[in-house]
């Protein structure tokens, strides 16, 4: 939709919000730190100092990457789903039980059963939302924030009672999965795993649907202007459980990913928010799949300085929280990108 | 069965009541500021973030001023101040209110925590020594009654200006010349400002509102309930308090009912927490007002649609 000059502006302003963003940042840090300068320098160049730091960065940006898409996704249907975290969760979760509990299989049979179980699991706990919205106009803000409670709490009491490890103790987890099943790393001695990959395919599908199938045509349709969909034939209702079944599909295989690459089973609360940064991606990115592909980098960028600069200098890694809610700001103000737009391109149009 | 025994004697000795109302509090006024926003059309979903700024500053200024009520002033001013700041980017440089709110739930969990490592070098929780608890209210004679003391007296101060925000905020909706401007804003901005009515000035008090509600329950949270801050502590109330606005049917009495209930289930929850081998695990009791707000939100779009087909 658009293209050149647009497109150009567009990412301009990003880039003046990214930059924007940073520079509060910085101005904070120079403010509170007695080594300003030292914190900077940890927070923007230690991320990429080493090898190691740079395999974190891609392993930040896989689950980002996933949860990113599933947000993407609704947010282009003009669905407001906050629940990629409670999909993500219970897709993690019926994705182990599927790895933990289903013995004997060839690993190629077997690491695809685990995928689907949890894809299908994210999908269908996307559904619920996704009809309530659709066929009994419930307000997907707040029945998808309380759904993330119920998956984590229910997962949380299987976790704790039906499926928990005797040796794991007070920290709840499932028995280790099978290392064999696990996501291996890319490269020998680099950290990057094979989650990566599950995530740049996902970028190109997602992609391919929302651009070059009449799924994808429908679901931004519906998005730009639910009534004129509907004058066009389009069945709203079920292009709104679609795209949350869509999002959900992502979020669990989101979850699954993370727990195969990183944590080796099902822990109690693995996620800790990975669901809600996805929205941060999905708003940076203006939910194209190509943008979430860099705002996640950018993103786990962030998150790794945050952590290298709290371990090289006196600043606690909060600071990059401060970053991203101002990025998240600025990215989002339609104010701002519509005077960018009136004063570059209207430029040449006789503006009475 | 352990757990009904001590449940029903916990009923019978007013205790499940008393500590009802501590947990229905920060629910019941966060919600009220929820509702003020949700009726000016300016929906504030950052009520969490907003109650964790409170509650850190409230605490960190009544330990070092040794005030309370400097401190719940201090924590409801941080508050009131994110949402205009909140109000700037949502309404000047039109960033969608969603958004906003979910910058600020980000930002007040960062921040707190970022503020509690500069300024007490600590971590996890700050856990001030002799600071100044919101006080609680002894009422003379009733005290001494056997079941009317348990029930009236010894709240604290924060539960008895819970229950009062209730009837303000009728009075401030519903009589007020104010509350019909709110409610103009909310129905129909560009009706209101043809009328006259200055539409952006409203959006912004009606932000401030839910800022000074929000406020009042986050010093309640660290002032009142516990005597610390917890880095998180709120974990999740304000989102349930954004499920009591619906729940209520967006009105103040339906309100209190709705966070009645939700303080019903923490309560529960508690007490079966703290039951060794309790049957029934505090997860599910945990989750009972999460499945019903869903419910009640199907019930109302329910009745919502069937009165749109008999008038049509």
């Amino acid at each position: 939709m658009k293209t050149g000059k647009a497109l150009y502006l567009e990412l301009a302003g990003i880039a003046a919000a990214v930059f924007a963003a940073l520079l509060c940042g910085f101005i904070v840090i120079l403010l509170t730190s007695k080594e300003p300068l030292s914190a900077i320098s940890a927070l923007v160049m230690d991320p990429l100092a080493n090898s190691f730091n740079i395999g974190t960065i891609l392993n930040k940006a896989v689950p980002l990457m996933l949860t990113g898409l599933a947000i993407s996704v609704v947010f282009q249907a003009g669905v407001f789903s906050m629940g990629a975290e409670g999909q993500l969760y219970v897709g993690g979760f019926l994705g182990s039980l599927a790895a933990v509990y289903v013995p004997g299989l060839p690993v190629w049979v077997h690491l695809p059963l685990i995928l689907a179980c949890a894809v299908l699991g994210g999908a269908l706990f996307g559904a619920i939302p996704g009809a309530l919205k659709a066929y009994w106009n419930a307000d997907e803000i707040v029945t998808t924030l309380m759904l993330n409670f119920i998956a984590i709490l229910t997962t949380s009491y299987l976790v704790n009672n039906v499926f928990k490890d005797p040796e794991s103790g007070g920290y709840a987890r499932m028995p280790y999965i099978d290392p064999g099943l696990l996501l291996g790393k890319i490269v020998p001695g680099f950290s990057a795993h094979a989650g990566l990959l599950v995530a740049l395919g996902a970028v190109a599908v997602v992609y391919m649907l929302l651009y070059h199938t009449s799924i994808g045509y429908e679901l931004r349709l519906v998005g730009k202007n639910p009534q004129f969909a509907k004058y066009g034939g389009i069945a709203t209702p079920r292009v709104i459980v679609l795209s949350i079944v869509i999002s959900g599909a992502l979020a669990g295989l989101a979850g699954i990913v993370e727990i195969l690459g990183i944590h080796s089973t099902y822990k109690d609360n693995f996620s800790a928010g990975l669901g809600f940064d996805g929205i941060i991606i999905a708003l940076l990115a203006r939910n194209h799949p190509i943008g979430v592909l860099a705002a996640s980098l950018f993103y786990a960028y962030l998150q790794v300085g945050a952590q290298t600069m709290q371990v090289g200098s006196d600043m606690p890694r909060e600071v990059a929280v401060i970053i991203q809610v101002l990025l998240v700001l600025f990215v989002s103000s339609q104010a701002i990108f519509a005077y960018i737009k009136q004063k570059f391109v209207s430029g040449q149009k006789a503006v009475g | 069965m352990v757990v009904w025994q001590t449940i029903w004697s916990q009923i019978m000795d007013l205790t499940l009541i008393v500590v009802l109302l501590r947990f229905m509090t920060p629910i019941l006024l966060t919600a009220l500021g929820g509702l003020i926003s949700d009726i000016g059309g300016v929906i504030n979903i950052g009520l969490e973030g907003l109650m964790l700024l409170s509650a850190f500053t409230s605490i960190a200024v009544a330990s070092g001023t040794d005030s309370w009520l400097l401190g719940v002033l201090a924590g409801v001013a941080a508050s009131v101040l994110i949402c205009y700041g909140m109000g700037f980017f949502a309404i000047r440089l039109k960033v969608d209110i969603i958004i906003a709110g979910f910058a600020v739930n980000i930002f007040g969990s960062g921040f707190t925590i970022f503020l509690m490592s500069k300024i007490y070098g600590l971590t996890g929780n700050y856990n001030p020594t002799g600071a100044p608890k919101i006080p609680l209210v002894d009422i003379p004679f009733v005290q001494d009654v056997p079941v009317l003391g348990k029930l009236l007296s010894g709240h604290s101060l924060m539960e008895w200006i819970a229950f009062l925000s209730v009837v303000f905020c009728i009075v401030l909706i519903y009589r007020t010349p104010y509350g019909v401007h709110l409610r103009a804003v909310g129905e129909a901005p560009q009706a209101a400002r043809s009328l006259g009515i200055p539409v952006e000035r409203v959006q912004y008090s009606a932000l401030a509102w839910s800022g000074v509600f929000a406020g009042l329950a986050g010093a309640f949270l660290s002032n009142g309930l516990t005597n610390m801050f917890v880095k998180d502590m709120t974990a999740g109330t304000g989102f349930l308090a954004l499920a009591v606005v619906l729940l209520g049917n967006r009105n103040p009495a339906g309100i209190l009912i709705g966070s009645l209930i939700f303080g019903l289930a923490s309560a529960l929850t508690t007490i079966v927490q703290t039951i060794p081998g309790s049957p029934v695990p505090s997860q599910f009791i945990q989750m009972i007002p999460y499945v019903v707000t869903i419910a009640a939100l199907v019930f109302f779009a329910l009745r919502k649609k069937r009165r749109l087909e008999i008038a049509a």
